[in-house]
C-alpha cells in the first residue's frame, strides 16, 4: 500500500468534515462572506452575488450532468421559466421566498416533462430534446400572443419586496446579496449531501453504465427523471434570484450562451463536485468580468472573443484534465502531504 | 379556404429549403457515421461558410483591412476559396483537436463540438461585427424557375435542389462502388478491425471531415444567397437539422436527406398556416416539436442502425 493517510472505517470516510483542519477552517472561513458587504465596495458585493446567484444553477447543472450524467443544453431556458413565474408570483403579494419555490417548481416540472424521452433514449437524444426546449422556450418567452401565460415579453421587478407576503423586506443590494448567500449555501449542502445518500449512489450508477445500473434494480428511468426533477428545480430558483437581481426580464439574458457559461464554470471546476463547480462559477466569473472590462476598455468589437476564450477553455480542460481544476489540485495536494518521503 | 396555388407554393417553397438542410444534414451523418462524432457545431460551420464568401468578395467587412487595400475576389472565386478554408478546416479539427478525443466518452466529444460552435461564431462575430453582411449582386442568382400552378422556386433554392440531389446521389454511389468509399464504411464498422488490415484511420477521419465541412459550407452560401447575405441566424439551422438527421435516423445519409425535406416543409407549412394562429417565428419552432414526438416514437429514425448493448 502507497503511503498516504488513510480513513479506518466507513463513518469518518463519508463524513462531511473529514478532517479537524476541515473543522477550523469551516469556522474561520465561514463568518467572511456575511461580513463581506460591509467592507467592498458596491460593485463587487453585485458581482459576489452574482456568482452566488450562478453557483445555485451551476450545482442543478451538476446534478443533473454531473451526478446522473444527462446532457441538458437548456440552462437559459430553466433559468428563464423559473425567472418569469417569479415575476408573476411577485405579482400576486406572496413574497420572494414562495415565488421563488414556485419558480423552481414550474421549472422542474418542465424539466421532468422534457425529460420523458429518457424512457426510450438517452445521451445525445437527452441533449437535442433540451436544446429544442432551449428554443422553443425562446419563442415562447419573445412571443407577444402568449402574455397571458408569462406576463409580458419585458418586465420589470418591484424593488421592494418582502421575503415571505409582506415582511422582512428586500430591497438593497445587500438584501438580495444576503439572499442569494443563503440560498446558495443550502443548495450546497443539498447537494453535497445528495451525493452522500442512496439517490445520488443510484444517480452516479446510472451515470457509469445504466445498463449495468438497471441489472442491478435500480430503476433508471425513474432515477434520471428525479435528477431532472432536482436539478431543475435549483436552477429554477436560480432563475428567479438571478431577475431579482438583475431588477428587469428580456428573453435576452437566457439565451444558449447561457448554458455555454455554465458549462465552463462547471467543467473547469470539475464535473460531479460540489466544491468542484463553486470554484469554477468563481472563478470563471471573476475571469469574464476582468475580460469585459478589458476588452471594452481596449476593443469594442473584442468581447465577441470571449466565447472563444470559453470553447478553448472547455476544450483544453476536456483534453488535459477532464475531471477539472479541483481533482488537479487533489493531486497536488496529496503530492504535498506525502512530501519528501512518498513511498 | 385553403387555396390550392397558395398551397402548392408553399409545399415547393419547403421542399427548396428542404434541399438546402439536406446539405447540412447529410455533412452532420457523414462525420458520424464515419467518426462517431456528434457534431453539434455543424450550425456555425455553416455559418463559416456563409461569412467566408462575403469576406472573400469583399474584404473590407473585415475591421483590420483598411477599405480598398485589398481587392475582392470574383462572385466564383469566392465560392471556390470558402470551399478550399473549409476543406483545410476539417484537416485542422481532426490534427488539433478529433485526434485527442479518440476513445473519450461521448459526453466530452459533444461538449468539445458545443465548444467549437462558440468558438466559430464568436471569431465570425470578432472578424465582421454583428451585423448581416449582404452578398455582392454578381454571386448571387437572380432568376427564378416558374413552376405550374403559378409557383415558382428562386435560383438559391433551385441550385440547392439539384446540388443535394446530386450530392446524395455521389455519396451513396460513393460509399457502395469506391475503394475509399469502402474503406470509409469499413473504418466505420469496426475501427479496430480496419486498422488491422492496413487501413489508416487518421486518413478515413481527415477525409470524412473534409467531405462533411465541404457539404455543409456550400449548405450554408446556398442558405445566405436565398436570404441575399450572410446573417447570424444562420447558427440556428444547427437545431433544425438536427430534426431531420433523427427522423432520418443519425447514420444514414439518405436518411438525412429525406428527413430534411420534411423539417422543410414542416417549418414552411408552419409559418404559412400555423404562424397567424399562434404568433410569429412559429415556423422553426414546429419542426422541434415533431422532434420530441420522433425522439419518443421512432428514436432511431427511418434508416438508422438500431444499437444493442452489452455490459
Amino acid at each position: 500500500m502507497p503511503c498516504g493517510e488513510y480513513f479506518t472505517d466507513y463513518g469518518s470516510r463519508m463524513g462531511l468534515f473529514r478532517w479537524r483542519t476541515q473543522r477550523i477552517a469551516l469556522a474561520l472561513a465561514l463568518p467572511i462572506p456575511f461580513l463581506l458587504p460591509f467592507v467592498l465596495g458596491g460593485g463587487t458585493v453585485s458581482l459576489l452575488s452574482k456568482i452566488y446567484i450562478f453557483a445555485i444553477a451551476v450545482l442543478g447543472l451538476n446534478v443533473i450532468l454531473g451526478y446522473a450524467g444527462e446532457i441538458v443544453l437548456a440552462q437559459g431556458a430553466f433559468m428563464a421559466i423559473g425567472a418569469y413565474s417569479t415575476s408573476r408570483m411577485l405579482g400576486t403579494g406572496a413574497g420572494l421566498l414562495p415565488s421563488m419555490v414556485i419558480g423552481g417548481l414550474v421549472a422542474a416540472g418542465v424539466a421532468v416533462a422534457f425529460g420523458l424521452p429518457a424512457f426510450r433514449v438517452k445521451g445525445f437524444y437527452i441533449a437535442i430534446s433540451t436544446l429544442a426546449l432551449q428554443f422553443i422556450a425562446e419563442w415562447f418567452f419573445l412571443n407577444d400572443k402568449a402574455t397571458f401565460i408569462h406576463g409580458g415579453v419585458q418586465q420589470s421587478i418591484p424593488v421592494d419586496v418582502g421575503l415571505i407576503g409582506g415582511f422582512v423586506s428586500v430591497s438593497s443590494r445587500t438584501d438580495i446579496y444576503f439572499v442569494a448567500l443563503v440560498s446558495m449555501l443550502l443548495f450546497a449542502m443539498l447537494s453535497l449531501n445528495l451525493s452522500r445518500t442512496g439517490i445520488g449512489r443510484s444517480f452516479r450508477a446510472v451515470h457509469e453504465n445504466d445498463l449495468a445500473a438497471a441489472v442491478l434494480g435500480i430503476n433508471v428511468f425513474q432515477n434520471k427523471l428525479l435528477a431532472f426533477a432536482i436539478g431543475g428545480f435549483m436552477i429554477g430558483f436560480s432563475g428567479g434570484l438571478y431577475a431579482i437581481w438583475i431588477g428587469f426580464l428580456d428573453p435576452g439574458f437566457f439565451t444558449i450562451e447561457l448554458t455555454l457559461e455554465h458549462y465552463v464554470m462547471l467543467l473547469f471546476g470539475g464535473l460531479g463536485r460540489v466544491w468542484g463547480a463553486l470554484l469554477g462559477v468563481a472563478v470563471v466569473s471573476f475571469l469574464l468580468d476582468y475580460l469585459r472590462n478589458f476588452f471594452t476598455a481596449y476593443a469594442g468589437d473584442a468581447t465577441a472573443l470571449i466565447p472563444v476564450i470559453f470553447g478553448a477553455v472547455i476544450i483544453i480542460v476536456l483534453a488535459v484534465e477532464p475531471k477539472g481544476v479541483l481533482a488537479a489540485l487533489g493531486q497536488l495536494k496529496e503530492y504535498l502531504r506525502k512530501w519528501p518521503y512518498a513511498y | 379556404m385553403v387555396d390550392a396555388g397558395n398551397l402548392f407554393a408553399t409545399i415547393v417553397a419547403g421542399i427548396g429549403i428542404g434541399a438546402i438542410y439536406a446539405l447540412i444534414a447529410m455533412g452532420f451523418s457523414l462525420i458520424y457515421k464515419v467518426t462517431g462524432v456528434l457534431n453539434f457545431a455543424q450550425g456555425q460551420l455553416a455559418l463559416v461558410g456563409a461569412y467566408f464568401v462575403a469576406i472573400f468578395a469583399a474584404p473590407s467587412i473585415v475591421w483590420f483591412v483598411p477599405s480598398g487595400s485589398v481587392a475582392g475576389l470574383g462572385g466564383i472565386g469566392a465560392l471556390v476559396a470558402t470551399i478550399l478554408v473549409g476543406i483545410l478546416l476539417g484537416i485542422l479539427l481532426e490534427r488539433a483537436i478529433f485526434r485527442f478525443f479518440i476513445g473519450e466518452p461521448v459526453l466530452s466529444v459533444i461538449i468539445v463540438t458545443l465548444a467549437l460552435g462558440g468558438i466559430f461564431s464568436g471569431f465570425i462575430r470578432f472578424l465582421v461585427g454583428p451585423n448581416f453582411r449582404a452578398y455582392p449582386a454578381s454571386i448571387l442568382p437572380d432568376w427564378n424557375v416558374p413552376l405550374p400552378l403559378g409557383a415558382e422556386i428562386s435560383g438559391p433554392f433551385a441550385i440547392g435542389v439539384v446540388l443535394s440531389l446530386a450530392v446524395v446521389i455521389a455519396l451513396m454511389l460513393f460509399f457502395r462502388y469506391t475503394v475509399t468509399g469502402s474503406i470509409l464504411r469499413a473504418a466505420a464498422s469496426d475501427q479496430q478491425a480496419a486498422m488491422a488490415l492496413g487501413v489508416s484511420i487518421e486518413r478515413t477521419i481527415i477525409i470524412a471531415w473534409t467531405l462533411s465541412i465541404a457539404i455543409t459550407a456550400i449548405g450554408g452560401i446556398l442558405l445566405a444567397m436565398a436570404n441575399g447575405g450572410a446573417g447570424f441566424n444562420i447558427e440556428t439551422t444547427g437545431i433544425i437539422i438536427f430534426v431531420a438527421v433523427v427522423f432520418g435516423g443519425l447514420d444514414s445519409v439518405p436518411g438525412a436527406f429525406i428527413g430534411a425535406i420534411v423539417v422543410g416543409l414542416l417549418q414552411e407549412l408552419g409559418t404559412f398556416y400555423v404562424e397567424p394562429i399562434v404568433g410569429p417565428g412559429f415556423g422553426p419552432v414546429l419542426p422541434l416539436i415533431f422532434l420530441l414526438f420522433i425522439i419518443v416514437v421512432l428514436p432511431y429514425g427511418l434508416f438508422g442502425t438500431e444499437r444493442i448493448e452489452r455490459i
